[in-house]
């Protein structure tokens, strides 16, 4: 009796989870971000990525794949999200490296400033939602957001329930590929117009954020593990814009120094490219689309020196001639960049 | 932790396997454990005033029946009344402070004020116990119960102190006597997979009147009721009707709550409400409505005023003061005794009338029996009740009267112009809260001549599960509860 109970309570249980697991997906908002995603991740796995790129939403329009590709014949994806926490990151790469073997892997670090104990719910969700059930999504959640927010992360729809009234045919037939083309980059038109404030030039090192540090040699103990390449970036922009705030380090160039010096010690690059703006002709006014964000054009520059970099160290085959990969031509030909210079 | 919330659904999952994998000897243990983290869980410094509640009446009930021993009766019972006293004044002094000390404060203040006298009395920043009414009115069910013999005083402490703070209606009842509840913390309750099954249905029924129904309405209300001056005519007239449906749904949702909860783990817990807005008066309506409240009146203080054997004047009396003490219980403040008075006059003058009544009835050769006349009387009995729910909703009492005010004004065009969809709810929600709430009344109106549990139970299971899977998803779509998605969360301003 107590058998047959158990049993009838087990089934009504996964019928349960399993018509909440399909009704998931029609609640989530259907982000940019998460279309992305989901094609960087589940959809495109045949593409065999020579470079990932991870980070927040300085990486999402610092770096951009279609140039590399295009000056470079590397393939890469921009896995970067807006708002992006350290350890969101560690646990999307995780997930990027079950499909993905071996890539260089750039992580921008940017959001080691953070201090606060979880990012934003927004910012986190465009990753977690995006991601499908693992023991990786699983350890994002349980370590990414607080212990409360389990079943809403679990379960969506609990969070996304009030959507009902706004659900669109979208939502129930959703095709994320529109924008594979963009291989995950998408970078602003604007010109920031203004000169960077803040102090470039500062030495000496700060302390990082303890879970930022955490995070941190998480990513190199994996790369050392996994055996794949790591590289450190910085985008240019102002740290005027977070310095001291609510939620993010007193002194950031200070605590980016004390990065690269990690990063050398464990022999890993760190591109700061605050650093290098002379180097590569960056213009802040120019080539910035806020105080934080590098636009379009500054995104080029960018990724031209970066593209350089990773042919000069690297052994990377340039795919460009390979017929394999015709389809990278035509996705340039779509790209921001490209209908920029037509 | 309230009934809806995540950790309510974790605690109680686990508060109820592991009740059925003790042995019988120590349940009640863990359930004293599980009552007391229920409701400390809200402010744990509350548990020592519900502690000292539990001993006063634990003690009086020794007390009295050792007082029963005396051979001398006479002095046997004055010392029992004393204790019965001394039980009840300890009790209601600390509800007093608790609850009522600032408001009579500020009575006398005025009342002094009106005659040109300053007096100053200190308030109390207490915060108001969660459930302190409930637990107390059931605490003290038990002195008298004990006086009058209709139970022997409990020597176990620990299964008293489980009998008042008995977490599936701690807080908001149904308020038990303890002659139905207390000796069932003794009996064996073996796993009962249907007693399971009915306490979980009868749980999920309750969520969905609270979450689906009650919390919708809430909006529309709270949007008119929390702004008097801005709105008029049909505004206010829908949302006071809806007040009526909101307060009853979430009323009847958390008692069915309690009800299923114990039900799961063998206990049977008292009806508080049996489709109240279906009286055909007022007298019927508090029949129907907070059925347990109403007994404990009717039981400890109605009866025991003389109830109605007696004059005509002293019954009149002995009605007001029932209803104006309830319109206390319910909270402190003007408004609620004037609603509890609105409902002694509805009664009184019921009573008078009723000859009158009579006389046209039968001068009009009216059929009383026809559903005409028992819908009138429904409409009637309804408009009176919601009537009075003004005064218990309204923020103030001048709010109520700004309310009833405005209210005439005619004002039609507010259901055609689509004013109506801009009081909190959209016409895509209006259309869910009115759908929650069409299944909420054909239950209550079929329910009177079907056990929905019983009939359901004899359904296919490929039915009754189709059933629950999407009664729980309509519930997790459409139920009000969460953070919620706020599309500027996901608003990325960067570019």
């Amino acid at each position: 009796m107590t058998k047959k109970i158990v049993q009838k309570v087990v089934i009504f249980i996964i019928i349960l989870i399993s018509i909440v697991s399909l009704l998931n997906p029609i609640f989530i908002v259907k982000t940019d971000h998460r279309g992305k995603l989901i094609e960087g991740l589940y959809n495109h796995t045949g593409d065999a990525y020579d470079v990932i790129l991870m980070g927040s939403s300085h990486m999402n329009g610092g770096i951009d794949p279609n140039v590399l590709w295009h000056q470079y014949g590397i393939t890469s994806f921009n896995y970067a999200t807006a708002g992006q926490p350290i350890d969101v990151t560690y646990y999307l790469l995780k997930e990027v490296l079950k499909k993905h073997k071996n890539p260089i892997v750039v992580v921008d670090v940017y959001y080691l400033c953070l201090t606060n104990k979880y990012g934003e719910e927004g910012y986190i969700r465009y990753v977690i939602d995006s991601m499908k059930p693992s023991i990786n999504k699983l350890n994002a959640i349980m370590n990414c957001t607080p212990f409360m927010d389990l079943p809403y992360y679990l379960f969506p729809i609990l969070k996304y329930h009030n959507r009902w009234p706004e659900l669109t045919k979208n939502d129930f037939r959703y095709d994320s590929a529109y924008k594979y083309y963009a291989k995950g980059f998408e970078a602003g038109t604007n010109k920031y117009g203004k000169d960077n404030i803040s102090d470039l030039t500062a030495t000496g090192t700060a302390e990082l954020p303890p879970k930022s540090l955490e995070y941190l040699n998480k990513f190199i103990e994996l790369s050392k593990k996994e055996g794949f390449k790591l590289i450190f970036t910085n985008m240019p922009n102002d740290f005027n814009s977070i310095a001291g705030k609510d939620g993010w380090v007193k002194d950031p160039a200070k605590m980016l120094n004390q990065v690269a010096e990690i990063a050398k010690a464990n022999n890993i690059p760190f591109i700061d490219y605050g650093s290098k703006m002379d180097e590569i002709g960056f213009n802040f006014k120019e080539d910035m689309n806020n105080s934080g964000h590098v636009n379009i054009w500054g995104a080029n520059k960018v990724t031209n020196d970066l593209g350089k970099f990773l042919k000069e160290n690297y052994n990377l085959v340039d795919h460009r001639n390979d017929p394999k990969y015709a389809q990278w031509n035509s996705d340039y030909m779509r790209s921001q960049i490209a209908s920029l210079s037509k | 932790m309230s009934f809806t919330s995540m950790e309510f659904m974790i605690f109680f999952p686990i508060v109820s396997i592991l009740y059925y994998l003790i042995p019988h000897k120590r349940r009640w243990i863990w359930l004293l454990i599980a009552s007391y983290y229920f409701y400390m869980s809200w402010n744990p410094k509350y548990a020592i005033l519900m502690g000292t509640s539990t001993i006063i009446t634990y003690l009086s009930g020794l007390l009295i029946e050792k007082a029963d021993k005396i051979s001398d009766k006479k002095q046997a019972v004055r010392l029992k009344k004393w204790w019965v006293f001394l039980s009840f004044f300890s009790n209601l002094a600390i509800l007093f402070l608790f609850k009522y000390y600032n408001f009579f404060g500020n009575v006398f203040t005025r009342i002094f004020s009106y005659f040109h006298v300053t007096i100053h009395v200190p308030s109390l920043d207490l915060l108001l116990p969660v459930g302190i009414s409930f637990y107390t009115f059931q605490a003290l069910s038990y002195t008298v119960d004990v006086y009058r013999k209709d139970i022997k005083a409990e020597k176990n402490l620990g299964k008293y102190a489980l009998f008042v703070s008995f977490f599936p209606q701690l807080v908001a009842g149904p308020i038990e006597k303890s002659k139905d509840l207390l000796y069932q913390f003794d009996e064996e309750h073996f796993f009962d997979y249907n007693k399971v099954k009915n306490g979980l249905l009868l749980m999920l029924w309750g969520l969905f009147q609270k979450m689906v129904v009650s919390d919708r309405l809430a909006k529309v209300v709270d949007t008119v009721y929390n702004a008097p001056n801005k709105y008029k005519g049909f505004a206010i007239v829908i949302a006071t009707i809806l007040f009526a449906f909101q307060i009853y749904c979430d009323f009847s949702a958390y008692s069915d709550i309690a009800r299923g909860a114990a039900e799961v783990m063998g206990f049977r817990l008292s009806k508080n409400f049996d489709a109240p807005y279906l009286s055909k008066s007022t007298k019927e309506f508090w029949r129907r409505w907070h059925i347990t409240l109403g007994a404990w009146f009717k039981d400890y203080l109605y009866i025991p005023l003389g109830g109605n054997r007696c004059s005509k004047p002293r019954y009149y009396f002995n009605t007001m003061v029932v209803f104006i003490v309830s319109g206390l219980w319910h909270g402190a403040a003007a408004n609620f005794v004037i609603w509890g008075t609105l409902h002694g006059i509805y009664r009184v003058t019921g009573e008078m009338l009723k000859p009158v009544k009579k006389s046209v009835i039968k001068k009009l050769k009216i059929n009383i029996n026809t559903f005409s006349h028992k819908l009138f009387q429904v409409l009637i009995t309804f408009i009176l009740v919601d009537f009075a729910w003004i005064f218990f909703r309204a923020n103030s009492f001048t709010d109520a009267t700004t309310l009833i005010k405005n209210m005439f004004y005619f004002n039609p065009w507010i259901f055609t112009d689509g004013t109506i969809y801009k009081l909190g709810l959209s016409h895509k929600e209006f259309f869910i809260a009115m759908l929650g709430l069409f299944i909420v009344m054909l239950k209550d109106i079929l329910g009177r001549r079907i056990n929905f549990r019983i009939a359901f139970s004899k359904q296919s299971i490929v039915f009754r599960w189709f059933v629950y899977f999407s009664a729980i998803v309509f519930i997790m779509i459409f139920g009000i509860y969460g953070h919620g998605y706020e599309a500027k969360q996901f608003i990325y301003f960067q570019f």
